[in-house]
């Protein structure tokens, strides 16, 4: 149908002078030449302003015609009286025009032409995340790109941004947001974060002496079954998406899935609860690609997952109240990033050994990595501590993640002055 | 304490949950007796905000809860965003203030819970003074992770303390709408019995 393509050239005009409110679209099938004549003395009457859109053709096939408002009386007056039947298409153009411009506006929106149009003050969905990464890659294209480590349960790609200026394996950083889906402020926090590297690189400062040594890994949509799961169907999904045979619940805790004290107290052996470890360490493919990918890359010095919400800052152990070795160093790091943290917009966090801090978790993701060497291992929990919740409010994306960017610059400033 | 129970003694300062504002500070001390009992509290608190100005409040409050045209409905309260209509702010505060009571009820030594979301509310219009709310809240509970339905029935008169009546579902939903048949978690003893889903 042309209609489609009509409404855009009516907007266009519509955007310019005219006004089409209560205009209406008519149709008329002929079915005789009588109604067909009836219908062709209209076009001659200029007066009326009629704007056919679909013209008299023959019998059985439709006339549209744009009616202005002043002119329907005189029209359907006509059209009734030689007894022409008719039917309203559009019972009021305006309107459908209104509605057209709302959708273009909204569609420009979900597609915006770069990552400096890209709205950081609003959630994003999957599709829009993906979009932004392929911008920030093409627009930087000798410092940002764009690895699979792999696929999810239901087969969505797991893409790692890697922001390096050459080298070859260089020591890195490692970021991780959203491995718990309902966490949204941490994943639209990795959309922020992966744009101010790209800044401070361009503006010669904050990370740019950091990248002339490391590179920086970051993964903003580290569970993206998950994440598709709370844009349709539960918005406090966590888990991943995974069924695994003997139980009709779905999913596994991402966070307990780890080989760090894996199944022991700290988490549940229940499929259908909410910190269900699954089968076996390393069953989630969103975990396995990460702990293939620190394993074959072998050079990772520091490596932060974030969560939310709960405004903490935490270094392992989860799984046993035996304190790291490196605890009184990774304390001391921990003190100077939320002191960090804190100056901006005065948020006020704790810190310490996670379970210490929270609670015993076992199976946890930074456990394993310290366990690996990682020493830098710690993980974030963002705003807020309760009033929201999950649900935190868009208009704290942008002050979350530029306080949260600062408490990751000290500890990846301590890694790169501690190789 | 050997052979009595855990007691914690607790100072705390409150805020005002809208605005943020200080509202005093508190000493309380509470006593977890060995046997699985509900705490022994004993609490005092100053008050920084004037009684009358409280009451004030309250009462306009409750005038506009009476003189709705018609009763107030609400579903996802704050939405997937964050967002919370303006008009809806103050239902979302008696959500919050009846959902601690049945916070209070539900809490352990070892258990806690914040609220994750007001899935719906609905006013019931009553022939009586009191405004009456349906509620059905979304309860996060620590550590387990574990988001608990609860139905809540609120009434409300100023100057007397809410009444709320509550149902929870037992067992937390790990899978998707309409399943639940998996037999029940090692997790404690639930009070109130009800159907899984």
């Amino acid at each position: 149908m042309r209609l489609p393509v009509l409404l855009a050239a009516l907007v266009a005009v519509a955007t310019c002078t005219e006004t089409f409110v209560g205009h209406q679209v008519l149709r008329v099938v002929p079915q005789s030449d009588e109604e067909l004549q009836k219908v062709q003395e209209l076009q001659d009457l200029e007066h009326l302003q009629l704007d056919f859109w679909l013209a008299p053709r023959g019998l059985g096939l439709p006339i549209d015609i744009r009616v202005p408002f002043p002119s329907l009386q005189a029209v359907k007056a006509h059209l009734e009286a030689a007894g022409v039947s008719y039917s309203i298409m559009i019972e009021d153009v305006q309107a459908l025009l209104d509605e057209e411009q709302t959708e273009m506006l909204r569609s420009s929106r979900q597609l915006p032409l770069d990552t400096n149009t890209f709205n950081y003050e609003a959630y994003h969905t999957i599709d829009e995340i993906y979009n932004f990464m392929d911008m920030l890659v093409a627009e930087n294209p000798n410092l940002v790109s764009k690895l699979e480590i792999g696929r999810s349960t239901e087969n969505r790609p797991l893409y790692v941004l890697k922001f390096s200026t050459g080298g070859t394996n260089r020591p890195a950083v490692w970021i991780d947001t959203g491995i718990h889906s309902r966490e949204w402020v941490t994943q639209a926090s990795g959309v922020w974060f992966a744009k101010k590297i790209v800044q401070d690189h361009a503006n010669n400062e904050g990370v740019a002496s950091i990248l002339e040594t490391m590179d920086i890994f970051l993964e903003i949509i580290t569970n993206p079954d998950g994440f598709a799961f709370t844009q349709t169907k539960n918005r406090l999904w966590r888990k991943t998406r995974s069924k695994h045979s003997g139980s009709i619940c779905v999913g596994v805790d991402p966070n307990r899935n780890w080989d760090a004290g894996f199944g022991e107290a700290g988490a549940s052996g229940n499929p259908c609860t909410e910190t269900y470890h699954g089968p076996y360490p390393n069953s989630e493919p969103e975990v396995k690609s990460i702990v293939d990918f620190v394993k074959s890359h072998g050079n990772i010095k520091a490596f932060i997952s974030i969560h939310s919400y709960s405004q903490l800052l935490l270094y392992p152990y989860g799984y046993t109240d035996t304190p790291v070795p490196d605890q009184q160093e990774l304390d001391e790091v921990s003190a100077k990033a939320v002191a960090a943290l804190s100056s901006l917009h005065g948020t006020k966090y704790k810190y310490g050994s996670i379970i210490t801090t929270i609670y015993r978790a076992s199976g946890g993701t930074i456990d394993w990595t310290y366990n690996q060497g990682i020493k830098y291992s710690f993980t974030f929990e963002l705003r807020d501590t309760g009033r929201f919740g999950f649900l935190l409010p868009a208009k704290q994306i942008v002050p979350t993640a530029q306080e949260t960017w600062l408490a990751l610059k000290v500890i990846m400033e301590h890694a790169r002055d501690n190789l | 304490i050997p052979e009595s129970g855990h007691k914690y003694y607790l100072q705390f300062s409150t805020e005002d949950y809208r605005t943020g504002e200080d509202a005093g500070n508190c000493l309380a001390t509470v006593l977890y007796p060995k046997k699985k009992s509900p705490p022994v509290v004993s609490i005092k608190c100053s008050h920084t905000k004037d009684q009358k100005e409280i009451q004030e409040e309250d009462n306009r409050l409750y005038q506009r809860f009476r003189h709705q045209s018609k009763p107030i409905t609400g579903n996802n309260i704050p939405d997937s965003h964050g967002n919370i209509e303006p008009a809806l702010e103050p239902v979302w505060a008696l959500a919050v203030a009846g959902s601690s009571s049945i916070m209070w009820e539900k809490s352990t030594e070892t258990l806690g819970y914040f609220l994750a979301q007001v899935k719906s509310v609905r006013q019931w219009v009553r022939e009586d003074d009191f405004t009456e709310f349906d509620f059905t809240v979304l309860l996060h509970e620590i550590p387990t992770q574990e988001i608990i339905s609860c139905h809540m029935r609120l009434k409300w008169l100023p100057g007397q303390p809410l009444r709320v009546k509550h149902f929870c579902a037992a067992e937390s939903r790990g899978a998707d709408e309409g399943s639940g048949a998996e037999p029940g978690s090692a997790a404690g003893p639930s009070a109130e019995n009800g159907a899984n889903f």
